[in-house]
């Protein structure tokens, strides 16, 4: 049964993955789709009220920002106790005890939050296009009869209005960059548990990097308009914005909710800039744990 | 796997080798620290049972954790077969189990193997073969399919022991193997290990119960606030070499006069002379014997 060490192995990876996500599973971390699912029902009932044009607005204000907030939450917590837990249990030892090289475990963790998310935000994903389409579907139908004696050419740009009101192509690359987004926070927490003493601290410090990651463009221009771009300015700012990454950035639901096209360029821009900070977040986690005594 | 024949004895150099160990564990914010390890050095031969006894916190889990590349040594250098303890590939060879071993509560016994057989290496169905062949030894086959959450002290120390064993190591180490176990629970496991030890497994644990470590260690080293103070071979270290023990049963009160007599004729002296008695552990394992033991596991 002796085999042939290997350095790397795909395979001891998928086997971490896959007990991530086991453990966030049987841990019932879904349970947060339940309530998204609730606010999906709650605000379509709260709006039988508006206009068509406003309903569909609201929908997709709503849903996208639940989305993005679900994500988000479900990146920070789900992420913050896997590795301390592992320390203090003691689980660690007996992984690291078998062939495991340290970055392999991180790998294995991380993957595993990141398929979590994929599938969470696949399934809002999925219902909220789902209600968009039947709300859709309903207001197609009453118009239909409501223009029952109209001429066709007349109907045909009453329905495209419809369509065109409900969904538009910016709805997909939106929710990637969603997704991109809390695939950062996840990165960016497993990195923060590596040194933090307590789940309560890493939480608490994501929350607060949550929110001035929000707000760190709008402050970054403001100091950048009352200081000269010197070097130490750059420096300073290069260590804030890898500390606390732009967030706004990669809130395109605005853009989504007024129809205004995300350009490919723009998209490019964000996705590309989410995988750099996960990655980066990854390998300073890998970094860390590498030094720690365990 | 195990029916493969061992090549123990083939490599040659130790199965475990420690020189001038010393771990020094830092005091946050304290000025002083705690030397929990000073220049240890140990050897252990493939093949051997060695004993690292010791009372508490005199440093056996420390210097266990080195050896498996866990903890980084202040000073000094652990090796396992030769490889060194830092690289990973020296861990292909062992099985560990930590002192009271905690595993993932919402896996069942089945699944925490097979997670551990994967990180191995081991797939398929050569993997589930040896998950069975595990869980039956350890005797947890019907409590397979149980959350470990569900599980006693003494089941997770097993399924502890069928993990260490997953890959079929050439070296087992094991932290307390017996803590927390019941006495016929500790006699299964004892047994476990000289089983080991006929397959040429080398076995390295820690403990502090003597008389067990009595019954099947080769070689027994003494740590006492972390430096090694006594080692050598158990029948050398224990041995009275000038006394005997004779044990007999029905012996007539008239042949014990003979023996006494027949004694205090020579130069030998009776030193003293008792009834057996019974050991508490076997009036135990006699009075709650009359279950099968392994394979009443839930
Ligand atoms: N992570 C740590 N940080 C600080 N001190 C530690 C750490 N681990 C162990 N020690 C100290 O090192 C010493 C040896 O501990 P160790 O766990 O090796 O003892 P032990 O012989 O296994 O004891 P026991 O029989 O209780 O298991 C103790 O004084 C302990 O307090
Ligand atoms: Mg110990």
């Amino acid at each position: 049964m002796q085999t042939r060490y290997r350095p790397f192995s795909l395979w001891r990876i998928r086997a971490i993955t896959a007990n991530t996500l086991t453990e966030l599973t049987r841990l019932k971390v879904f349970y947060v789709l339940l309530v998204f699912a609730l606010v999906l029902i709650g605000s379509s009932i709260f709006m039988a009220q508006f206009s068509f044009q406003q309903e569909f607005q609201i929908l997709k204000d709503i849903s996208l920002g639940a989305i993005s907030l679900f994500t988000s939450l479900l990146a920070i917590v789900a992420t913050a106790r896997l590795l301390p837990q592992d320390i203090e249990d003691r689980t660690l030892y007996t992984i690291l005890a078998k062939p495991v090289p340290r970055f392999e475990y991180v790998l294995g963790r991380i993957t595993g939050v990141l398929l979590l998310l994929a599938i969470s935000t696949l399934v809002m994903a999925a219902a909220f296009v789902l209600v968009l389409y039947l709300r859709e579907q309903a207001v197609v139908h009453t118009t239909l009869r409501q223009m029952s004696g109209a001429p066709p050419d007349q109907m045909a740009d009453a329905l495209r209005v419809v369509r065109s009101s409900a969904f538009n192509i910016n709805i997909f690359p939106g929710i990637t960059v969603i997704y991109l987004k809390a695939c950062l926070l996840a990165a960016l927490t497993l990195f923060v548990s590596t040194f933090a003493t307590s789940n309560i601290f890493t939480i608490v410090v994501m929350a607060f990097i949550y929110f001035i990651g929000h707000l760190q463009a709008t402050a970054r221009e403001y100091w950048l308009q009352e200081h000269s771009g010197g070097v130490i300015t750059r420096v300073f700012l290069a260590i804030v914005t890898l500390l606390f990454p732009d967030l706004q950035a990669f809130n395109l639901v605005d853009d989504i909710v007024a129809g205004t096209a995300i350009s490919l360029a723009v998209f490019a821009k964000t996705a590309v800039l989410g995988l750099f900070y996960t990655t980066i977040y990854t390998l300073l986690a890998t970094f860390v744990f590498y030094g720690k005594e365990l | 796997m195990t029916s493969s024949p061992r090549r123990s004895g083939a490599e040659a150099g130790p199965a475990v080798a420690v020189r001038g160990l010393t771990k020094v564990f830092p005091v946050p914010f304290h000025r002083q620290s705690i030397v929990a390890v000073k220049d240890l050095s140990l050897r252990i031969e493939p093949g051997e049972v060695y004993g690292l006894l010791g009372p508490n916190g005199s440093g056996k889990s420390t210097t266990l954790k080195i050896i498996l590349g866990l903890v980084s040594p202040t000073r000094g250098r652990t090796e396992i077969f030769g490889r060194d303890s830092r690289l990973v590939e020296s861990r292909e060879a062992v099985g560990f189990l930590p002192e009271n071993p905690y595993f993932y509560k919402y896996l069942t016994g089945n699944e925490t193997l097979r997670f551990f057989g994967h990180l191995s290496g081991l797939r398929g169905v050569a993997l589930k073969n040896r998950i069975n062949e595990l869980l039956d030894l350890v005797g947890l086959s019907r409590a397979r399919n149980r959350r470990l959450g569900t599980y006693s002290k003494g089941m997770l120390q097993r399924i502890g022991l069928a993990q260490a064993l997953i890959h079929d190591p050439r070296l087992v180490v094991l932290d307390e193997p017996t803590a927390g176990v019941d006495p016929a629970g500790s006699r299964d496991i004892r047994d476990l290990i000289l089983d080991l030890k006929r397959r040429g497994i080398t076995v390295l644990l820690s403990s502090h119960l003597l008389a067990q470590a009595q019954e099947i260690c080769d070689r027994v080293g003494i740590l006492a606030d972390g430096v090694l103070v006594r080692e050598g071979h158990l029948q050398e270290l224990i041995a009275i070499e000038n006394q005997t023990e004779l044990i007999i049963t029905d012996a007539s009160d008239e042949l014990i006069r003979e023996i006494e007599s027949a004694v205090s004729r020579s130069k030998a002296k009776l030193i003293e002379r008792r009834k057996s008695t019974t050991t508490l552990e076997r009036l135990f394992l006699e009075a709650t014997k009359n279950d099968k033991r392994m394979t009443k596991s839930e």
